[in-house]
């Protein structure tokens, strides 16, 4: 390899993406307008989940009543944020066309006689309905709800258990043996009331934070997007100007111009994913700054990328084509390979995309690493996948540019 | 010493031969012209010259070698288009160039100061003559023995076109051998020492300007300027070229031939500026070996 004439090509390019008003938009405008737009949507912490209930009761005159229920429910709040939004309906059928019509999450039905029974110790009936034609939103409803009934039956058994042991106490033989006592039959029957204790203890553990998701989600369309588009363009410009010739006929070899392309546009994309991390850790105070695992992801993957840009920009006819195949094919990845969105959203016959297309798996790994932490071994497969990819590619590449100029001649 | 050969080169794209048997001896330290209209095949010669685009059959040496990657060291080539990084400025597109080709950097210095380039100057903003500067700055980066030019002056104005004419003939001078392809007559006239006259990928005609004039035999032709009309009949009846406001008419008794065009002209309707009788041209003798002209 022809050290000077690689210099020479990475020199040339840099000088004229710089000077490519386009370009500079392309690389460093957008995904800096993309952090700002996204950090500023999700950037916040999220606000507690909020249930729409509609409540359907009868009034009655007993000491605990629905009514007295559906006030409680009303007060619930985690973090000073109410949970559930009451509509009160007069009937149950204009409870369930709310319901339909998803004005509520969830209708709570308390028929006639609800009041009388909890507050004589019977058992009261709720029945909920609940629109599932949204199995997340139904999923979110249905939880919620459901803890709190759990919580309250809870806290209602341990009320009744007091007044119940309080007449065990006064009325029981003191003359019963040890096994009897009102201790030992407080500890029974609070056994019966609640099998096992779960008992919540709050730990303030790292929360992978929104604004370090698109982080690395801007490193993503950098390396998969961009550098594709840069590549591609600078190539064609070439072709179109008719000094790849020149270059072909030169004494620099087919690998001094590939690599040369290569190092300029990763040179400009690593600039560039510097000033998006930079940015956003100077606007939104949270960044990630990856390890040396991650920049050997972000090298590889960069390289397979550019390898498909270079591939992209032989096979077409105009730079018009080049970049309507390359964003053809990149805008659907950045969603469809979870690198914009989480893999968690995805749809079931996007995941392997996601976890074998490897700018997909470089993303999910970057995130492993520097959102999460995990050890670098945990990713090295996925690199020795990605490091595998991307030579192919770049092997691919180099046959294409062979063939490209013998197109050319 | 043969600065180049060529036997029997043979080049097709698809049904199209480009280039069919051509044969061509280029003599070290001459200015040597390819001269024939557009699609002669001028450019696919001297492509596979100076960009090793491929050939189907034949022969190719430069000075005694046979073309390769190696020989191409010797050969300096400024195509027509031009070679320069519109958004580079002159010094920094000479300093790729450069470093593609390994010369030492002063290079690039003596040759912005040879060409009176504007260094500091983006390529685009350049006159169609510094582009043309440029692309000859470029072809003697490695000081090259033979230098190719392709149409070196199509686009360029007359001083510009006069101006290139001088560095070629310095060329000449230094020892280079300029092997250059043109389709203007003049061009080739008033610079090559010996002209290959090309037509349909085949080479019909070589020799010194001279030399190719005497193909025309005892021929004059009668050179006619103004705003001419009815020159049917006289295109019809003689050997003539007609372009803009000139006609040229190629006659074997030029006395007995002028009162014909003459009158041919005036009952057209012709308003005639000048009429003089001049010797063959080059393009004249073109037209007599292939019954077209030129352009």
């Amino acid at each position: 390899m022809k050290a000077r004439a690689v210099k020479g090509i990475v020199v040339k390019d840099l000088r004229e993406t710089r000077r490519d008003r386009m370009a500079v938009f392309w690389i460093f405008v957008f995904p800096l307008m993309w952090v700002t737009l996204l950090g500023a949507i999700w950037g916040g912490s999220s606000p507690p989940v909020v249930v729409h209930v509609g409540a359907v009761y009868f009034n009655e005159s007993a000491p605990f009543t629905a009514s007295t229920l559906i006030g409680i429910m009303e007060n619930v709040s985690v973090d000073g944020q109410r949970i559930f939004r009451i509509t009160r309906y007069p009937d149950e059928s204009a409870g369930l066309k709310a319901v339909k019509a998803g004005r509520v999450d969830v209708l709570l039905l308390f028929p006639q006689g609800f009041g009388e029974n909890v507050s004589s110790g019977l058992q009261g009936k709720v029945y909920a309905y609940f629109d599932r034609s949204d199995p997340q939103k139904y999923q979110i409803a249905s939880g919620v709800v459901k803890g709190f009934f759990s919580e309250f039956e809870r806290e209602m058994a341990y009320r009744k258990l007091n007044i119940t042991l309080g007449y065990v106490e006064a009325y029981l033989p003191k003359n019963l043996s040890a096994n009897l006592s009102p201790s030992m039959l407080r500890a029974y029957m609070m056994g019966l009331i609640d099998p096992i204790s779960l008992r919540e203890e709050a730990v303030k553990g790292e929360r992978p934070s929104p604004i370090k998701f698109y982080v690395t989600s801007f490193i993503g369309i950098q390396f998969l997007f961009a550098t594709m588009l840069t590549v591609s363009n600078l190539l064609f410009e070439e072709i179109e100007k008719g000094t790849l010739r020149r270059i072909a006929a030169s004494p620099a070899t087919a690998w001094d111009f590939l690599v040369g392309k290569m190092l300029s546009t990763f040179i400009v994309i690593t600039a560039s994913i510097l000033i998006g991390i930079g940015y956003s850790k100077a606007v939104f105070k949270e960044t990630v700054f990856p390890g040396p695992t991650g920049w050997l992801i972000i090298a590889l993957s960069a390289v397979f990328s550019m390898s498909l840009g270079l591939a992209i920009a032989m096979g077409t006819r105009s730079m018009k084509a080049t970049n309507a195949l390359v964003n053809l094919l990149s805008m659907p990845l950045l969603f469809l390979a979870a690198i914009v969105i989480p893999e968690s959203i995805l749809p079931r016959w996007a995941r392997p995309i996601a976890d074998y297309f490897p700018l997909g798996t470089a993303v999910k790994d970057l995130r492993l690493l520097e959102i999460y932490h995990r050890p670098p071994s945990e990713v090295f497969p996925d690199v020795v996948w990605i490091a595998i990819n991307s030579l192919v590619m770049l092997l691919i590449v180099v046959l294409l540019y062979n063939w490209a100029i013998k197109r050319l001649q | 010493m043969r600065a180049i050969e060529v036997r029997g080169l043979r080049k097709s794209y698809g049904n199209f031969i480009a280039l069919n048997g051509i044969n061509l001896d280029v003599d070290e330290g001459e200015v040597f012209a390819l001269l024939g209209p557009n699609g002669a095949g001028k450019t696919t010669l001297i492509r596979i010259l100076a960009e090793g685009l491929s050939y189907d059959s034949g022969e190719i040496r430069v000075f005694g070698e046979s073309l390769s990657k190696k020989t191409a060291r010797l050969i300096g080539y400024a195509p027509q288009e031009s070679l320069a990084y519109d958004d580079l400025t002159v010094r920094e597109n000479l300093e790729f160039y450069a470093d593609l080709y390994d010369v030492p950097g002063k290079r690039v210095d003596e040759l912005i100061e040879r060409f009176k380039l504007p260094a500091k100057k983006k390529a685009k903003e350049l006159s169609g003559g510094f582009k043309k500067r440029l692309n000859l700055a470029v072809a003697l980066l490695y000081d090259p023995r033979v230098l190719v030019l392709d149409e070196p002056s199509t686009g360029l104005d007359v001083p510009s076109k006069r101006e290139l004419w001088e560095l070629i003939k310095e060329f000449r001078e230094e020892g280079k051998t300029v092997l250059l392809a043109t389709h203007y007559m003049e061009e080739a006239e008033a610079l090559a020492d010996r002209v290959a006259i090309m037509n349909e990928g085949q080479v019909i005609a070589v020799g010194t300007p001279e030399e190719l004039k005497r193909l025309a035999g005892n021929e004059s032709v009668i050179h006619v300027e103004g705003i001419l009309r009815g020159t049917e009949a006289i295109l019809r009846e003689f050997r003539a070229i007609e372009r803009e406001n000139v006609l040229r008419v190629s006659v074997e008794d030029a006395r007995k031939a002028l009162p014909k065009v003459v009158e041919a002209l005036v009952e057209g309707g012709s308003e005639i500026r000048s009429i003089r009788i001049e010797e063959p041209s080059l393009e004249d003798v073109f037209l007599k070996l292939t019954g077209r002209g030129l352009e």
